[in-house]
């Protein structure tokens, strides 16, 4: 399988997770920036027309009290017994007039300019009715009393019922113009649960869609992770087995040459000796260049059969395979002694001479490389090698008394090997060693197999 | 006349052996087996005095044969003739009951030698495998650090080794030293036990370890 299919969409996806989370984190925020700026909005206008209608409605009131009031004081003005109190009447009453017009004013700023033609009639009636009520303080003094109250009483009264009915128009217009606002806020209101709903299932189609996508792809790479993980440990078992292969052809092959050695090159040499000798008895006293030929002949033949002796030997002990596991051993450790002066016991029941030719071979070269060890790095004395049988297993131990190592951290290539062997073989592997106290090697392979 | 038997899987080796030994007037090759199962029907059909046994062949190998030719016919002398120059193989052999144990590479030197002993009942080692023995008996003695054995036997006893390591019967033995047949079963007995061995070919092993007899 190639690896392109594989990391297309893993490149693809992550630019498209980013895009997405960051677009719905975008989406949210814009919402919330949205509403909130629209609830403040609202909250002010709301808080300026309320403010308005009240002002207007004060005003009113202030002209409406405006409008008696100067009838009143124009009233009392009639009435006054002497001239000083006329006029502080007369006073009163344009400081009233003052204050009405400034309300209506008021009044008239807060309205919509669309309905301002009430407020103008308003204004414009206002004016007359001042008009008329200064019309009163013109009367002559003499005839104040009776021509003013009957004009107070005919044209004032009438027309100050049109002003306060107009004035309660404009109250209408006033109320007419909170409802609008009202009916405004509410519009808006409307649009905001408008908007704020379509964001949130926008949010909720995008967050949905981003949860599957991140669903499907968590799944898939888990997928292809455990798909990674099962090749990884199928090659592994594979490279356990090619290597057990390889071990197992690597013996067959020392086999064969040790014994073709033996048997052919050995024998032939062998042969060629005895010839040699046969041809020695038939040379005649005298030609000693021919005897010295021969001679020659014969001891080269003979190193030459010292060599391939050895060479089967170490390729494959032949008493290996003739005799069986303890002879082999036996050889392995008095070959050991000679050469290197260690002092190797070794200790084995006679039921592990009929083992299983891996097992034999397995038992073989473990104790060949633990000895190798012992000679080569141990520094040792002496080796203990014991072998014997447990119910249905074979038990082996080399235990020298070498300087020793640190086994947790020291794993030489002949110590995996050793080991790689037993596991083969389904067997347990234990290495035993610290430092100043010697190495003990612990072997267990079952029998059953 | 001693009629030999030779069994070896290498025709070149068995003409070399052949020439050699007919040099000899008084010997007389009368069978040749190239396999160890050959060699056991041969013998059995020729009864011959000598066997020439190779190790290393097909079928049946020499140690086994020999010991199957040896439980047929226990007077029949085995000559082991082989490459193989280590104490197993010889042990083995000589537990077989071959008498004699030669290497290929001194054949030539040695056979003749080797089977005038066995004919007289002695037993026969090439020089390379007897050093090799005593060498290997005297690095035990060393590396167990334990007492010769030798040491225990009396004067008496250490003659009767050596004749009955010789291939001399028991009788033979009581004949030469002037002794009666119980006495020396009696001696034999007691050798056995202090040098704790089994049996005669362990006997003659432990005597060619020891240097007592070549």
């Amino acid at each position: 399988m190639s690896l392109s299919p594989k990391t297309g969409p893993r490149l693809g996806g992550r630019p498209l997770l980013v895009a997405g989370f960051g677009s719905l984190l975008l989406l949210m925020l814009l919402a919330g920036g949205y509403a909130l700026r629209t609830l403040e909005q609202v909250r002010t206008s709301d808080l300026e027309e309320r403010n308005h209608h009240l002002r207007r409605d004060r005003a009113l009131d202030r002209v409406r009290t405006g409008i008696f009031q100067s009838a009143i004081i124009m009233r009392d003005y009639l009435l006054a017994l002497d001239e000083k109190t006329a006029a502080a009447q007369i006073e009163r009453f344009a400081e009233t007039r003052g204050q009405t017009d400034r309300a209506l004013a008021e009044c008239a700023a807060l309205i919509d300019p669309t309905e301002s033609a009430a407020l103008h009639e308003l204004q414009s009636e206002l004016q007359l009715y001042w008009k008329l009520l200064e019309f009163i303080s013109q009367i002559p003094a003499e005839n104040r009393q009776v021509r003013g109250s009957e004009y107070l009483s005919k044209q004032v009264r009438q027309h100050r019922a049109e002003l306060i009915q107009m004035a309660d128009q404009v109250d209408a217009i006033s109320a007419r113009q909170m409802a609008a606002s009202d009916a405004r806020l509410k519009e808006t209101f409307g649009r905001l649960r408008g908007r704020l709903t379509l964001i949130v299932a926008l949010a909720l189609g995008v967050g949905l869609l981003l949860a599957g996508f991140t669903i499907w792809r968590t799944l898939r790479l888990e997928r292809e992770l455990e798909q990674r993980y099962r090749e990884g440990l199928d090659a592994q078992q594979e490279l356990k087995e090619l290597s057990a292969r390889l071990v197992s052809a690597q013996e067959e092959e020392r086999r064969s040459i040790s014994r073709e050695l033996h048997d052919e090159v050995g024998q032939s040499l062998s042969a060629l000796l005895m010839e040699a000798g046969n041809a020695a008895a038939h040379v005649p006293p005298d030609a000693t260049h021919v005897r010295q030929h021969v001679d020659s002949i014969k001891k080269l033949a003979e190193a030459s059969v010292n060599i391939i002796r050895n060479m089967t030997l170490l390729l494959r002990p032949s008493m290996l395979d003739d005799f069986g596991l303890v002879p082999a051993l036996e050889w392995q450790a008095r070959e050991v002694s000679k050469r290197t002066g260690i002092r190797v016991q070794v200790t084995a029941a006679d039921s592990a001479g009929e083992l299983p030719d891996a097992l034999r071979t397995c038992i073989y070269r473990v104790v060949q490389e633990a000895l190798h060890n012992c000679a080569r790095h141990a520094q040792a004395r002496s080796v203990r090698v014991v072998v014997h049988q447990e119910d249905s297993k074979i038990v082996l131990s080399v235990e020298d008394d070498g300087r020793g190592f640190d086994a947790r951290r020291v794993r030489g290539l002949g110590l995996v090997g050793m080991e790689e062997r037993v596991r083969h073989l389904g067997g347990a592997f234990h290495v035993r060693s610290t430092p100043g106290a010697g190495t003990k090697v612990d072997v267990e392979l079952p029998l059953a197999s | 006349m001693t009629r030999i038997l030779l069994a070896d899987d290498h025709t070149v080796m068995r003409n070399g052996l052949r020439l050699l030994l007919e040099r000899q007037p008084d010997l007389k090759v009368v069978g040749e087996a190239s396999d160890g199962r050959q060699a056991v029907d041969l013998a059995a059909a020729e009864n011959p005095d000598v066997v020439i046994m190779d190790i290393a062949m097909p079928q049946l190998n020499g140690v086994e044969a020999t010991r199957q030719i040896v439980n047929r016919n226990p007077a029949a002398a085995v000559v082991i003739l082989s490459m193989h120059k280590d104490e197993s193989y010889v042990i083995r052999s000589l537990k077989a009951g071959a008498r004699a144990y030669l290497l290929k590479d001194s054949a030539e030197a040695d056979l003749i030698a080797a089977i005038g002993a066995i004919t007289e009942g002695k037993s026969f080692f090439s020089p390379a495998v007897r050093s090799l023995l005593k060498e290997d008996y005297m690095h035990q003695l060393e590396e167990l650090g334990a007492e010769d054995s030798y040491e225990l036997l009396t004067n008496r006893e250490r003659e009767v080794l050596q004749l009955v390591a010789e291939g001399k019967s028991n009788k033979q033995v009581a004949a030469l030293l002037n002794l009666s047949l119980y006495t020396v079963e009696t001696h034999r007995n007691h050798i056995l036990q202090k040098l704790n061995l089994h049996s005669a070919p362990e006997l003659i092993l432990y005597a060619v370890r020891k240097g007592i007899i070549s």
